[in-house]
């Protein structure tokens, strides 16, 4: 694999996600809709701590670790969460609707994704919880590819989007077991395997991705990584306030996260006490590494600036004034092109 | 081994696994290994496998006839299991092929190399009746050229696969595949993957080394 030439990234701050999945329904609404994709979400938000998507998904291995390829277990269909069908006819139109409700048709579900939606940890009043978005991580060191017999998964020259060609897939899902994040789904009806494409053909025209242009939080930027112009670089390089989830799976991702910093907690008598954060800090060392403390140090400090009225560039970035001034120039309106399906 | 010629009826059963034409046909028992861990192609691959056997099928019973035109390998197998359905990401299909090389020097072990190429009949249970054409040119270098020119039947019964994977003795490709003719000899290597093992790509259990097939002469006129 030759290294690219430029590199697309993503940075998600994880302060102003709202979990409303307008994301995961952008995509979902543009790119897998088809048969055999049903139970895919390319794109997921879920609530922290929790088992995630797929179902403990963090247990499964695989990735690297010291260098060298960590063995992989495979999330099974129910750990990804089936698509239920549901009795939206009984409901809506067998004119029985003020005695059913809408519900799962045939087995009762146990798992889904987002099935711990808003559960998360601790006791009141001193619970926490954060959303956490994911995507394919588009690495620099992409496990998927480099444990595909087939040579079927490329890393793009011009850009680092990592791509599975479904012409030389076969299926075989070395992929899925090597992916740490279990961000790469199976296709049934294609016998092929499917992942998130960084919506490279709206890329390509300069149209940001969907979940990112959609996400009523401004949430998302996106860009190359070495445009120093550009929001992706300053929080990344500059700032280091947006740093990858698990580092320690040895892929290098080039998703970052802004980490996440809760309300106060409350003490006995119901007053606020600095003392502790709401989040504790060896969570958040567990999701992003060592590394979320330095973030977590500048994104207060900043944070306080503002406060104070002074000038942060970090946190005028954050804060996103110009939404599409978040997409590192890849802010044309989609409206304005004419796409065909094929 | 021999590849015998049939004429007729029998000829026309010869796709079917279960054809008139394989019932006295002479069927040689070729002992399996699994491919080495070594030569898988990836990291990630040699290290999931590192702590597993590979190559559950020990024995196939391998019979080929022909018919002038087309010839036929059957391969009969035990398989506890029929997995045909993919229907679960940890399911695996079953599946078979006949590798031949389309070169005399081609080498088994690593699937041919390049510029000398392994052409291999491959058919898989969830791909019923849709049998694919694959050359390879060293590990990790297959790809399917047709999925028109070889025809694939797989039957299980009672925990046994018997598949037969069949070509025309001579097919029109720009591709490196082996060209057959009646009186001639051709070699020929067998593999076998047991899907409910998780085996697939170079996950199989293979026939070691080449072994020689030699195709039955046509009958001389008057003769038949
Ligand atoms: S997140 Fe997984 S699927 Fe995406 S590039 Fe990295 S290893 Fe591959
Ligand atoms: S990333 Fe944006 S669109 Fe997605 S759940 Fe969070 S706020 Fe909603």
């Amino acid at each position: 694999m030759a290294k690219p030439e430029r590199q697309l990234a993503m940075v998600m701050d994880l302060n102003k996600c709202i979990g409303c999945q307008t994301c995961t329904i952008a995509c979902k609404r543009l790119w897998t809709r088809d048969e055999g994709m049903e139970y895919q979400w390319w794109n997921s938000v879920n609530t922290q701590p929790g088992r995630g998507t797929p179902r403990d998904w963090e247990s499964m291995g695989g990735g690297f670790r010291e260098g060298k390829a960590r063995p992989g277990r495979m999330p099974t269909a129910k750990d990804f969460g089936e698509a239920w069908n549901f009795n939206h006819e009984e409901v809506f139109f067998g004119g029985k609707g003020d005695k059913v409700h809408l519900e799962v048709k045939g087995e009762k579900p146990d798992w889904g994704p987002n099935w711990d939606e808003d559960q998360g940890a601790g006791e009141y009043p001193n619970a926490y919880y954060f959303y956490l978005p994911r995507i394919c991580n588009h690495c620099t060191h992409p496990a998927c590819l480099e444990a595909c017999p087939r040579k079927a998964i490329e890393k793009r020259e011009q850009d680092g989007v990592v791509l599975i060609n479904e012409d030389r897939c076969r299926g075989y899902r070395f992929c899925m077991e090597a992916c740490p994040y279990k961000k790469i789904y199976f296709n049934h009806s294609k016998s092929v395997s499917q992942k998130c494409i960084f919506c490279f053909p709206r890329v390509e025209q300069g149209v940001a991705n969907a979940c990112a242009r959609q996400c009523p939080g401004r949430v998302r930027f996106v860009g190359y990584r070495d445009d120093k112009e550009a929001p992706i670089w300053k929080l990344v390089d500059k700032w280091k306030v947006a740093i990858p989830l698990h580092p320690e799976y040895g892929t290098e991702p080039n998703v970052f996260y802004v980490p996440p910093i809760a309300p106060p907690r409350f003490d006995e008598n119901g007053n606020a006490d600095m003392s502790k954060p709401r989040i504790p800090d060896e969570y958040l060392a567990s999701l992003f590494g060592p590394k979320v403390f330095e973030a977590l140090a500048t994104l207060k400090e900043e944070m306080a600036k503002a406060r104070a009225g002074e000038k942060s560039e970090l946190m005028d970035l954050l804060i996103a004034y110009r939404w599409n001034e978040m997409f590192g120039g890849l802010d044309r309106d989609p409206a304005t092109i004419e796409w065909v399906e094929t | 081994m021999k590849a015998n010629y049939v004429s007729g009826g029998r000829a026309a059963s010869m796709l079917d696994p279960d054809g008139a034409a394989w019932k006295d046909a002479r069927s040689e028992t070729i002992s399996m290994i699994g491919t080495p861990l070594g030569l898988q192609p990836t990291e990630a691959i040699r290290a999931s496998w590192s702590d597993k056997s590979i190559g559950a099928v020990s024995k196939v019973s391998v019979a080929a006839l022909h018919d002038g035109k087309q010839l036929a390998f059957r391969l009969e197998w035990d398989s506890p299991t029929e997995n045909r359905e993919i229907g679960d990401t940890t399911a695996f299909p079953d599946a078979a092929s006949v590798a031949l090389p389309a070169r005399k020097d081609a080498p088994l072990i690593t699937m041919g190399m390049p510029g000398s190429a392994v052409n291999a009949w491959y058919w898989r249970a969830d791909d019923e009746g849709k049998a694919r054409q694959v050359v390879a040119e060293g590990l990790g270098t297959s790809r399917t050229v047709d999925t028109n020119l070889v025809a694939g039947r797989g039957v299980w019964k009672e925990g046994r696969w018997a598949v037969v994977l069949s070509r025309a003795l001579r097919v029109a490709s720009d591709e490196p595949v082996a060209q057959l003719a009646p009186g001639e000899k051709a070699a020929f290597a067998v593999a076998v993957w047991e899907g409910s093992r998780g085996e697939r790509g170079g996950i199989k259990a293979f026939s070691q080394n080449w072994r020689e097939l030699t195709l039955q002469p046509l009958p001389t006129k008057g003769n038949s």
